[in-house]
């Protein structure tokens, strides 16, 4: 296996990747223990749980957490496993409790993940059994602009170094006014026969698929953009991170477009003259969090012809099988707007890019299809070219971190996106 | 709710066929017919469903829905099918929708009736076996218009919390 990572590896730098991985048992085990294992993964939106108390159930790779608001107002992930015989502690998506109780044998833990309750502790343990000892296992979280990420690699370096300035990219989303971001509602969430990294990577920038997976929004001139310029912009990535974000222009664009012109002011403010910069011309903000966590801002119109409204979707593709993954998609709005422009903001997130959406439709079909097709045995010997882009020298003018160059459509964030998994894969991350 | 409705037994038997003619409708993917069914200002929404504790306030959500359209993004939506480029439906999904349970009564307002129903549908993609299955319950305002109906309101609550389906370009 480590000879194939390496030709894998080696592959990657040269504009080639194997088709094979998109959907193979051996490469989905080793990715739970060397990459979900040892990465930061996205686990909640800050938003979500506003209130002590207030929780949701998430993953870190194949395990389920709770991630919860103590009543101090800290946030906590532990494994939703009670410590004495393994039950699941929780069984809701969401909600608010001071305590869980496990529905075994009735230990009782904080939110926080201490163990306060155990029956019969007197009669039964004789004083073997120590409560500090046995809380929930926690997991490592990390903060940044209200995205909580979770891990139980002790060793991981913080989620500061992690991003590694990706944080610049992210605040296009995330600083949206002096108060940030906040959830519209909880997220879509949907079984799909698509392996993760077909979603993680088209959304680390894939402006290539535009024009033809989603044909029809051009055809039917709700789109504000044309096919003939669609490939204008720029994809940037953070060498050796894996994140990466494909920036989408269109000549003529009326700056930051689809936001309320009051609302755009704030955001001007919350952001650096750099970032207003490089981002008061962008269409379509499409990036990936390595591994698993991706964003995407676009003006919309419901109605063709219409002001478009801007919207943002925030998606994690949690692996659950070979060629499977569950899809998270939530609709981030500025926390600061009027209730007016986040419904607004949240239709056109619907009619697009929610389980229903026009948009989300089709990538989903494409991806089912193309995770079915790796499963074939001639799939095995079989590469895909990531070619482009290979010979494109660093935009030097362009005023945003890493690896940056032109045009939107290019391979430039898949070949470090795959890099940095097959160093993960190889235990060199 | 009373046992039994009080709506003449004629209006209700009519309203039946008009739910069955619409599903019929939409299964034969006569979607422009099927538009017509439809009152200009219908409001279209399926709210998420999130697995809550039996205490919580609610299990469907209050803002988060997976439809939330009117007449003219349902009517973006057909535009889209009848384009050659709607690649989630290329080829078709087949669809049947099983209505049962209709339950009709009067609303506040004459010449509309709160219609309740059961709505089990199926759906076969391509080659594949296995079918998705979305059972909802459904809360349609029926309005009557001249010697037919139209919806002037569909509310559907799916039952399952995550579809066992990889996208839905389908109507519910």
């Amino acid at each position: 296996m480590e000879a194939r990572l390496r030709d894998i590896r080696e592959g990657i730098d040269h504009g080639r990747f194997p088709a094979y991985v998109f959907n193979d048992q051996e490469i989905f085990d080793l990715e739970q223990e060397k990459l979900f294992g040892q990465a930061w993964t996205f686990l909640a939106h800050e938003s979500e749980i506003p209130k002590p108390g207030d929780y949701v159930t998430r993953y870190i790779g194949n395990n389920n957490l709770i991630v919860a608001r103590d009543e101090h107002g800290e946030i906590h992930a532990n494994l939703n496993m009670c410590r004495h015989r393994g039950n699941m502690m929780c069984k809701s998506e969401m909600g608010n409790a001071s305590h869980f109780r496990c529905s075994y044998h009735g230990w009782v833990y904080k939110n926080s993940g201490e163990l306060i309750g155990v029956p019969y502790l007197a009669e039964g343990y004789e004083g073997k059994l120590k409560r500090k000892d046995w809380g929930l296992v926690k997991a490592r979280i990390d903060t940044y602009e209200g995205l909580v990420f979770g891990t139980f690699n002790e060793d991981a370096s913080s989620l500061e170094d992690y991003l590694g300035g990706f944080q610049f990219y992210l605040d296009l989303y995330l600083k949206q006014g002096p108060n940030g971001s906040e959830v519209h509602g909880p997220p879509d969430h949907w079984i799909t026969e698509t392996d993760w990294k077909i979603a993680a990577e088209n959304f680390a920038g894939d402006g290539y698929h535009t024009p033809v997976a989603h044909q029809f929004g051009f055809n039917l001139g709700y789109f504000p953009s044309s096919g003939a310029t669609h490939s204008q912009g720029w994809a940037a990535s953070i060498p050796g991170k894996g994140h990466g974000i494909g920036l989408g222009h269109t000549p003529g664009f009326t700056p930051f477009a689809g936001f309320p012109d009051a609302l755009t002011a704030e955001i001007k403010k919350s952001l650096t003259p750099d970032q207003v910069e490089v981002f008061s011309n962008t269409r379509t903000a499409v990036g990936t969090v390595f591994p698993n966590l991706s964003f995407l801002m676009q003006p919309f119109s419901l109605i063709p012809g219409e002001t478009g409204v801007r919207f943002v979707t925030m998606r994690l593709y949690h692996p659950i099988g070979p060629g499977k993954c569950e899809m998270y998609s939530w609709c981030l709005v500025p926390k600061d707007a009027s209730d007016e422009y986040k419904e607004a903001a949240y239709q056109a997130y619907t009619l697009t890019f929610a389980q229903a959406g026009t948009f989300e439709q089709d990538d989903l079909e494409n991806w089912a299809r193309l995770t079915r097709m790796a499963k074939s045995s001639a799939a095995k010997g079989i590469e895909f070219p990531y070619l482009m882009g290979m010979e494109t020298e660093r935009d030097e003018d362009f005023r945003g971190p890493g690896h940056v160059v032109k045009p939107y459509v290019n391979d430039s964030n898949f070949r470090n996106l795959w890099g940095r998994w097959a160093d993960y894969l190889l235990g060199e991350a | 709710m009373t046992a039994l409705s009080t709506v003449d037994r004629a209006i209700q038997e009519d309203i039946k066929e008009f739910i069955a003619r619409e599903a019929l409708a939409v299964d034969e993917r006569r979607f422009r017919d099927w538009l017509d069914f439809l009152a200009e200002d219908i409001t279209y929404d399926v709210p998420l469903r999130v697995v809550r504790e039996g205490l919580a306030e609610w299990e469907l959500s209050p803002t988060g829905r997976i439809f939330q359209d009117n007449k003219q993004t349902l009517e973006v939506r057909v535009r889209r099918l009848e384009t050659d480029f709607a690649w989630a439906e290329q080829p078709p999904s087949r669809t049947r929708h099983y209505v049962t349970n209709v339950l009709i009564d009067d609303s506040e307002k004459t010449g509309e009736y709160e219609v309740t129903s059961y709505c089990l549908i199926y759906r076969s993609r391509g080659d594949s076996i296995e079918p998705n299955f979305v059972s909802v319950f459904r809360k349609d305002l029926v309005r009557r218009v001249g010697d037919s109906y139209q919806i002037a309101r569909r509310w559907a609550a799916i039952d399952q919390a995550i579809i066992n389906a990889h996208n839905l370009s389908i109507f519910i």
